[in-house]
């Protein structure tokens, strides 16, 4: 059995050429890159760009429910902590019920995705590649046994320029 | 750069790449006319990242090419559009050949496409888009010591399903 040699394997192989692109594609993405560099943007486009933007940061939601609900813990108030009074007169306090969370699960499901058609106001046809999503955090105390669960729906709706379609 | 030397210089860059970005396009898309979209848009979408009307540097279409991939397998009406046009679609050849090596792209063209998608986009980007690992890694999220490990386990198992005709 001969030894295997990679580098007598990539030499055959990189002499197979890709397959040419078709001529008529090629024409047509020169065509489409000469138009997205020269025609100017308009209002409606740049609206477009600055909504794709915030898409972006799309991430931001689930993250955000996951910081509310760790704030709303820490800024609760604990209720005033029972005293027990010794047979000297002295008071000891009670262990404090305070809640600590030693893990955060963050979660999306997908639930639907579909595609619309809509005009923006002055008439620019848009594509809008519609999803919902369902977002989970889960809080979990350990010590404590204490799980807490939250789950709130988002509509992502991202817009999908119409002539690239 | 006024716009017809802007666009002598686009059309010069697609004629040296636009096949390599059809290739791994191809291997991704279940019909011709999906891959060209998909190419269309990657290239569309990294040159107005780059923000100067120029081609894009060639990691980043790739990049955009594999995460559009994704998102098209994701969305339920492009399956169902796919799956109709994959009755009528006949299967592009992925390499250009002559009569003789004829035989021997076909093998490879099969070869390949039994490959794990995990193994054949690394094969592809290292041979025929001639990226670097570092530059892999980048376009498919991964580290580049995982880059290199599945193109070397990539062409050990590429070497299994070819052995006979190509060596």
């Amino acid at each position: 059995m001969s030894q295997f040699d990679p580098e007598l394997l990539e030499k055959e192989l990189r002499k197979l050429e890709p397959a040419k692109a078709p001529e008529e594609f090629v024409r047509r993405v020169t065509e489409a890159a000469r138009e997205s560099a020269f025609t100017p943007r308009s209002e409606s486009q740049s609206r477009y760009q600055s909504f794709c933007w915030w898409q972006r940061l799309r991430w931001l939601a689930p993250a955000a429910v996951a910081a509310a609900v760790l704030l709303s813990l820490l800024a609760h108030k604990p209720e005033p902590q029972p005293q027990t009074r010794l047979e000297n007169g002295s008071t000891v306090s009670s262990p404090k019920p305070v809640l600590k969370a030693d893990l955060v699960e963050i979660d999306e499901q997908l639930v639907a995705s579909f595609d619309a058609v809509a005009r923006l106001p002055d008439g620019v046809p848009v594509r809008l590649r519609c999803r919902e999503w369902r977002d989970e955090v889960v809080l979990h105390d350990s010590a404590r046994g204490v799980t807490i669960e939250r789950q709130s729906p988002r509509l992502e709706v991202t817009p999908v320029r119409y002539d690239i379609y | 750069m006024d716009e017809s030397s802007a666009q002598a210089e686009w059309r010069r860059w697609l004629d040296d790449h636009a096949s390599r970005f059809l290739l791994f396009a191809r291997q991704k898309a279940r019909s011709e006319a999906d891959a060209q979209d998909l190419v269309q848009e990657a290239i569309l979408e990294a040159a107005q990242r780059g923000g100067k009307g120029l081609p894009p540097p060639l990691a980043a279409v790739y990049a955009t090419i594999h995460r559009r991939a994704i998102d098209w397998a994701r969305a339920e009406d492009r399956r169902l559009g796919r799956e109709l046009a994959a009755h009528d679609d006949t299967p592009q050849a992925w390499f250009d050949s002559t009569v003789e090596e004829r035989e021997r792209a076909n093998l490879v063209q099969s070869a390949m496409s039994r490959l794990p998608s995990i193994y054949r986009e690394v094969v592809t980007l290292k041979i025929w888009a001639g990226l670097t690992f570092a530059e892999i890694a980048d376009a498919l999220g991964i580290p580049p010591n995982t880059a290199a490990s599945r193109y070397r386990y990539g062409l050990e198992e590429l070497r299994k399903l070819t052995r006979e005709v190509v060596l």
